[in-house]
C-alpha cells in the first residue's frame, strides 16, 4: 500500500472485472451457432445419463425421418467410437468426439469435430453429449435446443436429483417406455410430476426406440423446430456451387 | 467434475488481467456463482486450491458470492502491482 516513503512495498490494487468465466466457450458456441444458422441447420444437444438410450433414440430417429431429412451426429464419449459406428450403421453421417477424461463436450470440441464431418448440407445435427447429468448442462455448444433422454429405469425422482440439467432441457424424451409393464413400481405420471417441478416449461414425449412408440411425435417436434423454411429453400437454390468452397474452408 | 475446466477458464482470465497490469502477484479473486450454474462451490474451491499452486495466484483465496440464477462471473481481482 506504500508508494511514498521508499520502503519498497508494492501497491495492492483491486480490479473490477465482471466477466463471464466461460466467455471463451460462449464465443465459440456463438460461432458454431452462426455457422448452423447460415446453413439453416437444426442443431440439437442430446444429453442424459450413460445408458439412458441417447444413441438408440437417434437410431430410431434415422429410421423415422431419414428418408426426408439428412441427419448427422457428433457422438461424445470418453473412449471408443462405438456410438458413432452405431449411428453410421443407422444411416446417420456420424463422427465421434473422444474426450479422454473430460466429462462433457464444449464448444471448441464441437467446432473441431465439424472440421471432420461434412455438415453444411445436413438438415439435423445431433450432438450426443457425454453420458452425464451434471457437467454437460454448463457448456453451450451452439445448439438450437437441449433434449434430455431419461429412461424410465433411472427412477422417478431423477429430475429432482439433477435439477440444473432438467431446468435447461427444452424437451425431455422419457425413453424405454416399453419396459414399463415390467416395472410395476415405476409410474410414468410420477416421472412427469418430477419434471414439472424442475422444468420452467415442462415438455416431454414418452418414447420407445424398440417399439417406435412416441417416435412420430418426436420427429414432429423436430420438424417444428426447423429454421425458417424460406431460408431452407434459398439454401437449396444457392448453396450447391458454394459447397465445395465452404468444405475447403472447414477442411 | 467440470469444476477444473471452470477453474482453468477462470485462471486464464485472471492471468490475462494480471499481465495487462504487470502485476507481480494476485492476492484475492472474487467470483459470483449462481445456484443454477451447475457448479459445486466446494469442488470449485478445491479445484482452485490445486490449480493456483506455483502460479501468480499462489495462496490467493477465491471469495465466492452465491446468487440465484446461473451466473458464473469473475467479479474482482486484488493484485499487487509494482
Amino acid at each position: 500500500m506504500c508508494d511514498s516513503c521508499g520502503c519498497g512495498d508494492t501497491n495492492l490494487v483491486p480490479v473490477e472485472v465482471q466477466q463471464r468465466i466461460l466467455s471463451d466457450n460462449e464465443r465459440t458456441a456463438a460461432h458454431n451457432r452462426h455457422h448452423f444458422a447460415e446453413r439453416s441447420l437444426l442443431a440439437i444437444n442430446v444429453m442424459g445419463s450413460p445408458g439412458a438410450g441417447k444413441t438408440a433414440v437417434l437410431e430410431a430417429t434415422a429410421r423415422a425421418a431419414g428418408d426426408t431429412r439428412l441427419i448427422g451426429a457428433l457422438a461424445g464419449d470418453l473412449a471408443t467410437d462405438n456410438d458413432a459406428r452405431r449411428l453410421a450403421a443407422a444411416g446417420i453421417r456420424a463422427e465421434s468426439i473422444t474426450t479422454g477424461s473430460a466429462c462433457h463436450l464444449d464448444a471448441a470440441m464441437v467446432h473441431h469435430a465439424l472440421h471432420h464431418l461434412p455438415w453444411s448440407d445436413l438438415d439435423y445435427l445431433f450432438i450426443e453429449n457425454v453420458g452425464n447429468l451434471v457437467c454437460p448442462a454448463v457448456y453451450d455448444l451452439g445448439q438450437a435446443a437441449n433434449v434430455v433422454v431419461l429412461a424410465v429405469t433411472e427412477g422417478e425422482d431423477k429430475p429432482l436429483k439433477y435439477p440444473v440439467m432438467f431446468h435447461k432441457a427444452d424437451l425431455v424424451l422419457i425413453s424405454k417406455v416399453d419396459l414399463l409393464p415390467h416395472l410395476p413400481e415405476i409410474s410414468l405420471d410420477r416421472i412427469v410430476v418430477s419434471l414439472q417441478a424442475v422444468m420452467p416449461e415442462p415438455k416431454y414425449i414418452a418414447v420407445s426406440a424398440r417399439t417406435g412408440a412416441g417416435i412420430a411425435e418426436w420427429v414432429k417436434w423436430l420438424h417444428d423446430q426447423e429454421p425458417n423454411q424460406d431460408a431452407r429453400l434459398e439454401r437449396s437454390r444457392d448453396a450447391r456451387p458454394e459447397r465445395s468452397r465452404q468444405l475447403d474452408h472447414h477442411a | 467434475m467440470h469444476e477444473y475446466s471452470i477453474v482453468q477458464a477462470l485462471y486464464d482470465k485472471v492471468a490475462a488481467q494480471a499481465a495487462e497490469r504487470r502485476a507481480t502477484r494476485v492476492h484475492e479473486v472474487r467470483v459470483r456463482i449462481g445456484d443454477l450454474s451447475g457448479v459445486d462451490v466446494g469442488l470449485l474451491d478445491t479445484a482452485w486450491r490445486t490449480f493456483r499452486v506455483n502460479t501468480i495466484c499462489d495462496a490467493a483465496p477465491m471469495e465466492v458470492e452465491r446468487v440465484p440464477g446461473d451466473d458464473l462471473i469473475l467479479e474482482r481481482i486484488v493484485m499487487e502491482v509494482p
